[in-house]
């Protein structure tokens, strides 16, 4: 049944800036520039998405379908994750490609913000987390209002995009920049960053298939 | 014959709007005029029916299995069309013929097809292309290609022109008698003339009258002292005076 919703979302549901804006991903190749901001253009994919939905009234049409409600959600969710782990391999082999090939390149060892390393993969999966939790969550908490919670997404992103853009020029914390090799630190931030997306994705799935059960449409 | 719907004692409080202990039930091959003015609940108690608003009291079967153990499997046997809305609007007829089939264990390619061509619906046209009645017919065709044994029309002819009312009135009546429950929400009571079998009455969240049309009509013939239409009854039990 899940993969018959999932299909759903892809076919008639998904805004095909869900798909483009993965391209956003590229973003991690460009120097002097706040990188992190590409994780955030291809949450706001996802959220064309979700604005979609609402004008073609997709939930109307889905709850109608002989599914669970619970189901509903979990195809939604398991299609903004799809895009973010799509999104997230492309800034992998990207952030591959900056560390090495290019790790000489002039352009990037004068670069004052943000370098591509692991530190950088973990913020990535940090933003995308925040859009699974204060989006999706709050985008199921009435199953048609995506504005504000995505207002709300933005705040956040734009706290952690800034200070995953300042931490690097703290004393003591230089390290977090750099692209010469992969420091135990940086791991440390992936790590975190894995773990706050997917703890954060399986409460938020967890309360959003909740407050849609109690929804009355 | 088999009751295909029972609705017992549905309830729901809003802050200015209350829904109180309606019932009914709808047979096989029979078409329910559900009947009341704009505002009155129908289709509040339409969505109880369908698990989109939760009653706080009362109880749905369906084929005699309660909604809310069985909600994927009931929904096998619902159709749901709604006037006035466009599921979807900018995508081809086919291409959601094509992922709508997929969740039905009982959907016919044959009926569909069959449909379709009886409705002269065009699979190449998107949504936003057909007329109010083409986009009901639409809903119809996708209803009765898992052979929905309950079809929930909520005011499905407003917004048609009288010829497609009269069209959807005649559709009604042959799916009825192949076996069909229809429970069909409107505030148009001349299509109720030509193909309720009975009449649920609701006025201001309260239940006045289910019974058969022609009791119905009966009943009000003996207080109004005329030989009413379903306008004229409705005129009658709803008539209030305007201060301007």
């Amino acid at each position: 049944m899940m993969t018959k919703l999932l299909s759903k979302e892809m076919k008639l549901t998904a805004s095909p800036l869900s798909f483009i804006f993965i391209a956003f991903a590229a973003m991690t190749m460009i120097p002097g520039y706040p990188i992190l901001c590409g994780a955030f253009f291809i949450c706001l994919g996802i959220f064309y998405t979700f604005q979609q939905a609402t004008e073609c009234d997709d939930i109307s049409y889905t709850v109608l379908l002989p599914v669970r409600k619970r189901d509903v959600v979990t195809a939604k969710f398991l299609f903004a994750v799809i895009i973010e782990l799509i999104s997230f391999t492309a800034c992998t082999v990207l952030t591959a490609v900056r560390m090495n090939a290019l790790s000489g390149a002039d352009a990037y060892l004068r670069n004052p913000m943000m370098n591509a390393n692991t530190a950088y993969l973990g913020f990535v999966l940090l933003i995308f987390a925040m859009f699974n939790i204060f989006f999706l969550g709050g985008f199921f908490r009435t199953a048609y209002k995506t504005g504000m919670p995505f207002i709300v997404f933005c705040i956040v992103a734009f706290i952690v995009i800034s200070a995953a853009e300042a931490i690097h020029h703290v004393p003591g914390f230089e390290y977090m920049n750099r692209t010469a090799g992969v420091s135990k630190a940086q791991c440390i931030i992936l790590a975190l960053g894995a773990v706050v997306f997917a703890a954060g994705t399986i409460l938020s799935h967890r309360i959003s298939a909740s407050s849609f059960e109690r929804i009355d449409f | 014959m088999e009751n295909i719907l029972d609705v017992q004692g549905i309830s729901k409080s809003y802050p200015l709007f209350r829904l109180n202990n309606i019932s009914f039930s709808v047979q096989a091959g029979e078409v329910m005029g559900f009947v009341g003015r704009n505002g009155a609940g129908k289709t509040t108690t339409l969505k109880a029916v369908l698990n989109l608003v939760h009653p706080d009291a009362g109880q749905v079967k369906i084929l005699g299995m309660d909604f809310l153990g069985h909600e994927d499997q009931v929904k096998q046997q619902i159709g749901y069309a709604v006037g006035g809305i466009s599921y979807y609007k900018r995508k081809k007829v086919r291409d959601i013929i094509a992922v709508t089939r997929t969740f039905y264990d009982n959907w016919d390619d044959g009926e569909c097809t069959h449909y379709m061509t009886a409705f002269k619906i065009d699979g190449d046209k998107k949504i936003m292309e057909l007329s109010e009645g083409m986009k009901v017919k639409f809903y119809l065709t996708m209803a009765l290609s898992h052979h929905a044994k309950l079809l929930i029309l909520d005011e499905p002819t407003s917004g048609l022109d009288p010829v497609s009312r009269d069209e959807m009135t005649v559709i009604f009546r042959k799916l009825a008698e192949k076996g069909v429950a229809i429970l069909f929400s409107t505030h148009i009571t001349s299509d109720l003339e030509k193909c309720a079998d009975s009449i649920t009455y609701i006025k201001d969240g309260e239940l006045a009258a289910s019974m058969k049309k022609d009791d119905f009509i009966q009943k009000y013939t003996a207080e109004m002292g005329t030989t009413p239409t379903l306008e004229d009854i409705m005129i009658y039990i709803e008539k209030e005076e305007v201060e301007i």
